[in-house]
């Protein structure tokens, strides 16, 4: 009895092994979609399947392996036609020759943030459904209002970190390029610069001019004493203890801070030397693959089902990231902490989504680390990353 | 009854080949239908040997090691054939697709002709062959044409030709010989056919556009199998195959690469390259130390506690064992990970306890590379003692107690039994388990990625190397980090190089303890 059991779950996990997945066939839309889209997707195929008499097909994968398996299941045409995922990922799937342009019909539609982050060149890549970008989380019992310039800001940071109110002034995950990207553009930083024709160019890299550097040393000031060097959880724990009075990140905070009871309130970050700073925008959107055998069924879909109010803020109601789509987006703007991350992200920088990027992190990682725990100066840090990242740029590494 | 109690074995072999086969014949059908040839092939071959081990008598005994050797062909050998060819490719980011799949990605890009014009289309199928002809109508120019999906040729027709029957427009006609009119959602359906109709027209291509529209396009890039070249008839530039690339000296490369061979490449960037070999030394000196601190300092624990626990007049043994046993229980991720807090330079509970305790000061963990590296040291010891405790436990059973009472009697000292028994009848079992330790620890990336990610970084780094990174972190980061993206060719060149490494330690270790098995055979 024993043996047939083992030979009847050996036969079953074989026919596991050889059943095959779905994969893009004409005539039937195949999508790739994590769990917190599947559900509004499900909803929404029912309408497209009666209207065209075309099954639609959604498979939920965990949001981080729909990039990496559609590099290796879609070249061997086991792959979908329609993929959820970030526009970052958008160089890489490119360079790949895995993604597909698109036409969008309503592109005045949506926020500029949104179509410039999946543009490439000139073509569309993505139809954008939502907006991310870090801004500034402070704790109402601790200050009325956050700063609004950088100099409020600093002398806030000294005060509080010697007066008894709260532990520290400000916490943010260090080292973190992404978050303290903001400091950078608003002292006049960047990553990447563009050439005429609006196209990043991968060896102008600003990460090491006046602005950076100023940003980084008058970081470093700060984190010589008055700032803890904490990373993600850390910070978040000192945050929802009610130990300091403001936290810079994004929108994804938001349940965490609730659930401690503070009373938050959530703006852009304070001006520097007048500047608006900008921070990294993420967008979320849909695209279509290159070996997809319904190229036109597809953009039908996203462009008559996704595309459009209901669908938009449906997606907004279950993940709390803010629509792209501006008719949703108004509708998610009454709540003032969607309304907050809509403010900063309208001075947003996409994130690059070039390959090169890969080569920036952790460089840039690297001299902000050095900064804060005061081994290096600013200037020679940055400079330092910069030459790194160059050089494996340059000689292709 | 007689019948079956004399060949139940035998049923049941067949049973199990009938399976078997049934089995390789549906995976046999499915490969050939997707294409994969060589899989078939393959598949064919190890039913063939399957049948014939199980069936033929004189073989019968090989069907013992037959599955082991399958498996570990399939989980041993394949894997390390592959990352070797891997080395010597130039897969990774911009390099994924094979060739065909480039130049047939390449070759459905267009372009727009200098006058570009757009059609609605009416379409009308013949369910019976599978055929269609559509009517395309220009509305700006007020010209119609016809064309049919069997010779894919298309000719200029007019309102008042026979066909339309007097109708004024295309999409009022229901039927041209037998070939009814397609309403939308029949158009969505046939979407497949009509997506991939390419027809000529002038110069040149009228390809379906949108749900509602065809349009004219130009075919951009032409490849030359003669040459193995790539024409980009917008500007008649030529592409030749460069390094998994079309490339052509003005314009540079196409964009996407495809997977090519590329011999030593790999290894020639490992090996001349001197901003990977200066961290390389370093981080391979580390990793060195590394393992071998963890190594010992893990032993030297367990095999403290071991003794301890070994001794039979000792209370509550097994409580102490089992709360001993706690930190290899935990899932390691975790308890990484909570150690990463517990260190936490400004933060954390150790530090805290350092700053209360008088004549110490807090310790600058994670951002100094001498304390990070006594970090993790420390936390491989809580990691890694209650394997060694455990192992050491196993052996000390093993050792034949009339040994003590023979060298009591001789009047030695506690230490020299341990000495000279405990410790060489010890390395004999447990010297292997200390040499694969070693291996294991030499390759522990999950301790070091997530404690620190290699970190703290180097001031002045020409690569990104970090203070802890050991070798297989380097590599990650090497292949990962830098550069353009992903890059698996180098990746598997620094894994293969790294095998070598720890196969030639892990070759001296087994010749140094089987040095020790002759102790044993001596006694």
């Amino acid at each position: 009895m024993k043996k047939a059991l083992t030979l009847l779950i050996v036969f079953l996990m074989l026919v596991g092994l050889v059943q095959t997945v779905g994969a893009s066939t004409p005539g039937q839309l195949l999508i790739w979609a994590d769990d917190t889209r599947t559900p509004v997707l499900e909803d929404v195929k029912g309408q497209f399947e009666e209207e065209y008499g075309v099954s639609v097909i959604i498979q939920e994968k965990p949001f981080g392996d729909i990039r990496d398996d559609l590099a290796i299941e879609a070249p061997a045409g086991e792959g979908p036609d329609i993929i959820v995922g970030a526009h970052d990922w958008m160089g890489e799937l490119i360079a790949n020759g895995l993604i597909e342009e698109i036409t969008l019909f309503s592109e005045d539609k949506f926020m500029n943030a949104g179509i410039e982050a999946f543009s490439w060149g000139e073509e569309l890549y993505g139809v954008p459904y939502a907006i991310e970008a870090v801004g500034l989380f402070y704790n109402k019992d601790i200050i009325d209002e956050a700063p609004a310039t950088f100099e409020e800001f600093k002398e806030l940071v000294i005060n509080l970190r010697n007066s008894d109110k709260a532990d520290y002034g400000f916490v943010m995950p260090q080292p973190d390029p992404y978050h303290s990207f903001p400091f950078f553009s608003g002292f006049g930083g960047y990553v990447f610069g563009t050439d005429a024709n609006g196209v990043l160019n991968p060896l102008d890299i600003g990460l090491n001019n006046e602005g950076s550097v100023r940003a980084l040393s008058e970081l470093a000031k700060l984190y010589d004493g008055y700032i803890p060097n904490v990373d993600y959880p850390t910070m978040m724990s000192i945050f929802t203890a009610g130990d300091a009075a403001m936290m810079l990140t994004g929108p994804w905070a938001v349940a965490d801070i609730r659930a401690a009871g503070i009373d938050y309130g959530f703006t852009s970050l304070p001006t520097m030397d007048g500047n608006e700073p900008r921070p990294f925008v993420g967008v979320q959107g849909f695209m279509v693959s290159s070996f997809s055998e319904n190229k036109i069924l597809s953009q039908l879909f996203l462009n008559d089902f996704v595309a459009n109010e209901d669908v938009m803020y449906r997606f907004y109601e279950i993940d709390d990231r803010p629509p792209t789509f501006i008719p949703a987006g108004e509708r998610a703007s009454e709540d003032p902490d969607t309304a907050g991350v809509l403010a900063s992200a309208e001075f947003a920088v996409p994130m690059p989504a070039i390959t090169e990027m890969a080569a920036v992190w952790s460089a840039w990682e690297d001299a902000i680390s050095l900064s804060l725990t005061q081994e290096q100066d600013a200037q020679e840090a940055l400079d330092n990353a910069v030459q790194q990242i160059l050089r494996t740029i340059e000689e292709g590494m | 009854m007689n019948f079956w109690q004399k060949n139940k074995a035998h049923i049941f072999k067949l049973i199990f080949l009938a399976f078997f086969n049934a089995l390789a014949l549906l995976s046999l059908i499915i490969s050939i239908s997707q294409g994969g040839y060589i899989l078939a092939v393959i598949t064919v071959f190890i039913m063939i040997i399957i049948n014939f081990v199980y069936l033929s008598d004189r073989f019968y005994p090989l069907r013992y090691i037959l599955p082991g050797t399958f498996f570990m062909i399939l989980l041993v050998v394949y894997p390390i054939f592959y990352t070797i060819y891997i080395s010597t490719t130039n897969y990774g980011t911009g390099n994924m697709l094979n060739k065909d799949q480039v130049i047939n990605h390449l070759e459905n890009r267009t372009y727009l002709p200098d006058e570009p014009r757009t059609f609605n289309f009416t379409a009308f199928k013949n369910e019976e062959i599978d055929q269609f002809k559509i009517i395309f109508e220009d509305r700006e120019r007020e010209e119609y044409y016809m064309a049919d999906t069997i010779n894919r040729e298309i000719s200029q027709i007019s309102l008042s030709d026979a066909i339309f029957q007097g109708l004024s427009s295309p999409s009022e006609l229901e039927e041209i010989n037998g070939y009814k009119r397609l309403d939308r959602m029949q158009i969505i359906q046939n979407l497949g056919t009509l997506e991939a109709l390419k027809i000529e027209f002038a110069d040149n291509e009228l390809r379906m556009e949108g749900i509602n529209t065809f349009a004219l396009y130009r075919q951009r890039f032409v490849y030359n199998s003669a040459n193995d070249t790539i024409i980009d008839q917008r500007d008649a530039h030529e592409y030749v195959v460069r390094q998994g690339h079309f490339y052509n000296e003005e314009m540079g490369r196409l964009s996407p690469g495809f997977r090519t061979f590329v011999g030593f490449r790999n290894y020639r960037r490992l090996l001349t390259d001197d901003r990977i070999l200066q961290p390389f030394f370093r981080v391979f000196v580390w990793t060195f130390i590394w393992a071998l601190l963890s190594v010992a300092t893990t032993f030297a624990l367990g095999l403290l506690l071991a003794l301890v626990l070994n001794d039979k007049d000792l209370r509550f043994r097994k409580l102490y064992r089992t709360i001993l046993i706690i930190p290899y229980a935990m899932p390691g991720f975790i308890s990484i990970l909570i150690w990463r807090g517990l260190f936490n330079p400004e933060v954390g509970v150790i530090n805290r306890i350092l700053e209360a305790l008088p004549f110490v000061d807090a310790l600058p963990f994670m951002n100094n590379i001498f304390w990070t590296r006594a970090a993790l040291v420390l936390v491989n010891l809580w990691l890694g003692f209650p394997y060694m405790m455990l192992i050491t436990l196993g052996a000390l059973q093993s050792i034949n107690p009339s040994l003590y009472e023979v060298s009591a009697i001789d009047g030695a000292s506690i230490w020299q039994r341990f000495r000279y028994i405990t410790l060489p009848l010890l390395f004999i079992s447990v010297g292997p388990l200390l040499v694969s330790s070693f291996a294991y620890n030499f390759n522990n990336f999950n301790l070091i990625y997530l404690f620190n990610a290699g970190r703290p970084a180097i001031a002045g780094a020409q690569t990104p190397a970090g203070g802890t990174d050991i070798l297989i972190t380097y590599t990650y980061r090497l292949s990962f980090e830098t550069g353009r993206g992903a890059d698996f060719g180098l990746a598997s060149a620094v894994t293969l190089m790294i095998f070598i490494i720890v196969a030639t330690i892990t070759w001296f270790n087994f010749r140094f303890t089987g040095a020790l098995e002759e102790v044993k055979e001596n006694e």
